[in-house]
């Protein structure tokens, strides 16, 4: 009866492979690739977990939250379609993921969060670690995310770095551990490197540092993010490029380093350098589209959102670097049995590929780069991760022409981006006193 | 008709300059929402299309709307037949004094009052700190009629303070019972304004924001759904959702005119 | 029958009590215990420290934002008032048809049932820089720039407050106006009246429970109001509610109950004062 069932299955996958192997040669790979994984699973079946190939599968609902960056419906479409399970997905605005992943601990299942947010919410208990060697692409990850370095000779970037956070010492432990153990607190899916984003038909020079955004020039068309835990590094990256602050480590900051950066910010808003703050993606946008600003703090997709209405945005590198940020998927702690295991398979399945290319695609970076890159077309992935000019047009993942044949990625490379973060989001030690701050910048 | 003065002319167009003001964000939305495939939610207008119509009845990339708009929905006519029931048991309540009535009154009077953030911060750290799991149809659903039910109340008691209460005297001389004066002389003359708290209390839950939002447990409600999808790219199907849920609500107010219209033509009772 | 009407009363009274009870009283004094609690990252710890207050009081923040609030409250209030009385003096005494002003009432309502959250979003391409309203000014040649202050500025919000609140403040006092003896007005007119005297003696004072009503209403819904003062402040403004929020989000849900507290006891006090001028429960 059982093995039936997993025959019905494939037969099915098989059928709706054949389909879309005629539209492109990228998707044939992929349905190849599915054929192996149903391999694998069957083998999983005998020595591993059986119970979860049976018809209960289908019953399973995972029930994940997060902000609206990630949390996708063609993720959880495509989850149903490879894996036979639901996944219902809660879209939050960033501050109401950090509350929720506290406060309601039973509403969830998965937590997709930031590595920041990790750093204040898994010492409370609320989460449970991940047992890597339930992973089969736990070798695939990124070093970035197990060591902290990108390449064997990078240096560490300063801030919440995601390695820092990324493990704890057993399976009971709240404490992080220093190096890579067998538990992990999340694991990586989505990261890049943030920098400013410019209209270039606007700025009317070149713009190669961050310092430019205080320049009186684009007085009352500038803006930055009003997140407490990554303005206040955006705020940094300004004031280290300005001359004004040389921090012993932007990602935690003392006393005297927080009074001083939000000492010249208050100076900046009073003499009406900013237009707005941005809290949410959308906001961000909006500014940009509609010409409130023509600099800001910006993420990749929402400049790719500007350009997409046929108004020129650049994604600007400088020199000072990038500040960079990741998410990942944690479990709840309340997770057993067939739930977890059906979870454990749902994150193996997210480094497996196909999610990552479809993030990446979006114009973020897949925590796995090599599963993902089976699913992209060469061009694709010569545009998105190699920074080559595009060969044909470039779409994005709702087929939308996100960029035409001879167009080069904003930074280069994956390894030229990724490469030249100076810091990532953080959370410090003096972060009651940070936030304190901070507020106090808004009100002024 | 005698001949209207000056001033009706100058504060009639004062009201329509008003109205404008009114309806200009929902101008801006209703232009915007035919705006091209390739348009945003600002100006300018990138060609025009249904296209963001169209859209409404798929998938968006981030959240999901429907069921966001289904729970809502439901809150809201929860929150209306409970607002309705309650208000008119209270305002029977009222019409006497009773040991504590103002102290119920001037907590209605609170709970009006009272900054809607507070409210949600204090049903929130409560399911928290008792281990309750929040949800939209328990803490949401009482967080909503904290601020539904002072309306209705408020609605009630000028509704009493000018009723005439011969018509039950009348009702009780011909000998009919408490249950029948009620159902059968209070609760028809009562029915306009039942109307009017029901119809309040539902608008006031669909659009409520501040107290859903610590309170609404693992799903959103429209609202916050709609916050929530400002987290990833959002588009002109805003603007379409906008446009029909007004031209969806006008008929339903159009509709209870005429309802309401049927209503009085049967017993005429005091008042304005 | 009088003695079982109260007796009914009781049980008449009981679930809005309940309500009450369960949803505003309780919930109000679990603000208050943790508004004694220490807080860290991601837990709250109970305990007896009066840090939150004593950082709340001290602050200059604090202060700022209370003068932020209240002049948006007292800006919203006047224009709310001159704009809502003149609304209200049109619709009670020029209006003379019943179901005219049923159905002009129903027309100021109708564009409160587009979700507030898309309705201020909209505020952006109306206000904004290149905003209808912008765009018009400059193509009629009125201004050469586009107008910066329109949008994300202490007008921005003051204006969507009118904008929300106005219909609060027209309902009561239209209610009052209602209830004004129209022979009174003849009177006032035969006698040889101004109609500017009959408006300063005879109308304003008896809608004045009716204005106080409504001025009830949008101060203390300014007092409390956060999402106004986030979008159409484009983040810029903050106001006591704001902090409270800001708070709240970043999970220091201690500190934000002791701004709720001392919020609190600012709108109740504001409100005594609002009362000791009027009865409320008669005016209705």
């Amino acid at each position: 009866m059982k093995d039936k069932m997993v025959i019905d299955q494939v037969n099915q996958d098989n059928s709706s492979s054949v389909e879309t192997d005629l539209k492109s040669p990228s998707v044939s790979r992929r349905g190849l690739l599915k054929g192996a994984a149903k391999a694998g699973v069957a083998a999983g079946a005998i020595s591993g977990f059986p119970m979860i190939w049976a018809q209960n599968i289908k019953n399973i609902t995972l029930r994940q939250f997060g902000t609206g960056v990630s949390n996708l419906n063609a993720i959880a479409d495509k989850c149903k379609e490879d894996l036979g399970f639901n996944l219902q997905l809660t879209s939050l605005d960033s501050d109401s993921v950090t509350q929720r992943a506290v406060t309601q601990p039973n509403s969830y299942d998965i937590a997709d969060i930031e590595y920041w947010i990790c750093k204040k919410v898994f010492p409370s208990g609320v989460m449970q670690p991940l047992d890597t060697s339930k992973l089969k692409n736990f070798s695939k990850i990124s070093p970035l995310f197990i060591n902290g370095k990108l390449a064997p000779d990078s240096t560490i970037a300063q801030g919440t770095a995601p390695h820092t956070v990324g493990f704890v010492e057993s399976k009971d432990s709240k404490r992080f551990a220093t190096e890579q153990t067998n538990w992990m607190t999340l694991i990586p899916t989505i990261y890049n490197a943030d920098t400013l984003g410019i209209r270039p038909d606007l700025v009317g020079r070149p713009i190669t540092t961050w310092a430019d955004i205080m320049d009186p020039a684009f007085k009352g068309k500038t803006s930055i993010l009003n997140i407490p835990s990554i303005g206040i590094m955006d705020a940094a990256m300004i004031c280290e490029a300005m001359g004004e602050i040389k921090y012993a480590d932007k990602g935690n900051m003392t006393r005297e380093e927080i009074d001083k950066t939000i000492e010249i910010l208050i100076a900046a808003k009073q003499q009406g350098q900013f237009r707005a703050f941005w809290k949410s993606f959308d906001e961000s946008v909006n500014l940009m589209a509609s010409g409130e600003v023509v600099i800001q703090s910006m993420w990749s997709p929402a400049v790719a959102a500007v350009r997409g209405r046929g108004i020129q945005c650049a994604y600007q590198p400088l020199k000072e670097g990038y500040r960079a940020w990741g998410g990942g998927l944690g479990l709840a702690s309340h997770l057993s049995g067939l739930e977890l295991e059906a979870a454990y398979e749902y994150i193996d399945w997210y480094l497996s590929g196909w999610v990552g290319a479809y993030l990446n695609r979006q114009g973020y970076y897949s925590a796995a780069p090599s599963t993902s890159k089976d699913y992209m077309t060469p061009d694709e992935w010569g545009f998105w991760i190699e920074g080559k000019p595009a060969q044909g047009a470039i779409l994005g993942p709702d087929g939308n022409l996100m960029e035409k044949a001879g167009a080069v990625r904003d930074g280069g490379s994956y390894w030229d981006r990724m490469g030249a973060v100076s810091c990532w989001n953080s959370v410090m030690d003096e972060n009651k006193y940070m936030v304190r701050k901070w507020n106090e910048f808004i009100v002024s | 008709m005698d001949k209207r003065p000056m001033s009706f002319y100058f504060l009639g167009a004062f009201f329509i300059v008003f109205l404008l003001f009114l309806y200009g964000p929902n101008i801006t939305i209703a232009i915007l929402s035919f705006q091209g495939e390739n348009g945003g939610l600002t100006f300018p207008m990138r060609g025009s299309s249904l296209h963001w119509y169209a859209q409404l009845f798929e998938r968006q990339a981030v959240g999901d709307f429907t069921s966001a708009l289904l729970r809502s929905l439901a809150l809201g006519v929860m929150v209306m037949i409970c607002t309705v029931v309650f208000s008119l048991l209270a305002g029977l309540a009222f019409r006497k004094r009773f040991v504590g009535s103002s102290t119920v009154f001037y907590l209605t009077l609170a709970s009006l009052i009272l900054p809607s953030i507070l409210v949600s911060l204090g049903i929130g750290l409560m399911f928290d700190r008792f281990g309750l799991t929040p949800n939209w149809f328990s803490s949401g659903f009482g967080s909503h009629l904290t601020w539904t039910l002072p309306f209705g109340l408020l609605i009630m008691f000028a509704v009493f303070n000018r009723f005439n209460p011969s018509y039950e005297m009348a009702s009780a001389d011909l000998g009919a019972t408490t249950l029948q004066t009620f159902r059968l002389i209070l609760l028809p003359l009562l029915a306009p304004s039942l109307m009017g708290i029901g119809l309040f209390g539902f608008t006031l839950s669909y659009d409520e924001f501040a107290r859903t939002l610590m309170t609404s447990g693992a799903l959103n409600t429209l609202p916050l759904e709609l916050f929530a999808m400002t987290t990833n790219v959002t588009s002109p199907v805003l603007y379409a959702l906008g446009t029909v849920t007004t031209l969806v609500s006008l008929c339903v107010i159009l509709l209870t005119l005429v309802l309401l219209k049927q209503l009085n033509r049967k017993p005429k009772h005091q008042g304005n | 029958m009088m003695l079982s009407r109260q007796i009914h009363s009781y049980w008449q009274a009981l679930p809005l009590t309940l309500i009450l009870l369960g949803f505003l009283v309780f919930p109000i004094c679990v603000i208050l215990v943790v508004s004694f609690w220490d807080y860290n990252e991601y837990s709250l710890i109970p305990d007896f420290i009066l840090e939150n207050y004593e950082f709340l009081l001290t602050s200059k923040v604090t202060l700022k934002a209370y003068l932020q609030t209240f002049k948006y409250a007292f800006l919203s209030w006047l224009f709310t008032f001159l704009i809502g009385f003149t609304l209200a003096y049109f619709l009670a005494f020029h209006v003379r048809s019943q179901k005219t002003q049923t159905v002009l009432f129903l027309l100021c309502t109708v564009p409160f049932f587009t979700s507030n959250i898309i309705r201020m979003i909209s505020w952006i391409p109306l206000l904004g820089r290149n905003g209808l309203v912008n765009s018009s000014l400059q193509s009629s040649g009125l201004i050469d720039q586009p107008l910066d202050w329109l949008l994300y500025s202490d007008f921005a919000i003051v204006l969507a407050y009118i904008h929300l609140y106005t219909m609060f403040m027209v309902v009561p006092i239209f209610n009052s106006m209602m209830r004004i003896d129209r022979n009174l007005v003849e009177a006032a007119l035969d006698a040889g009246a101004a109609p500017w005297q009959i408006l300063k003696d005879i109308i304003v004072p008896l809608s004045k429970s009716g204005i106080m009503v409504g001025s009830i209403f949008v101060f203390t819904l300014v007092m409390g109001d956060f999402i106004t003062v986030k979008i159409m402040g484009g983040g810029i403004k903050a106001n006591v509610a704001t902090l409270i929020y800001n708070e709240i989000s970043l999970l220091q849900y201690p500190a934000a109950a002791a701004g709720a507290i001392v919020l609190l006891i600012t709108v109740l006090m504001m409100l005594m004062i609002l009362f000791r001028l009027v009865d409320v429960r008669k005016e209705l």
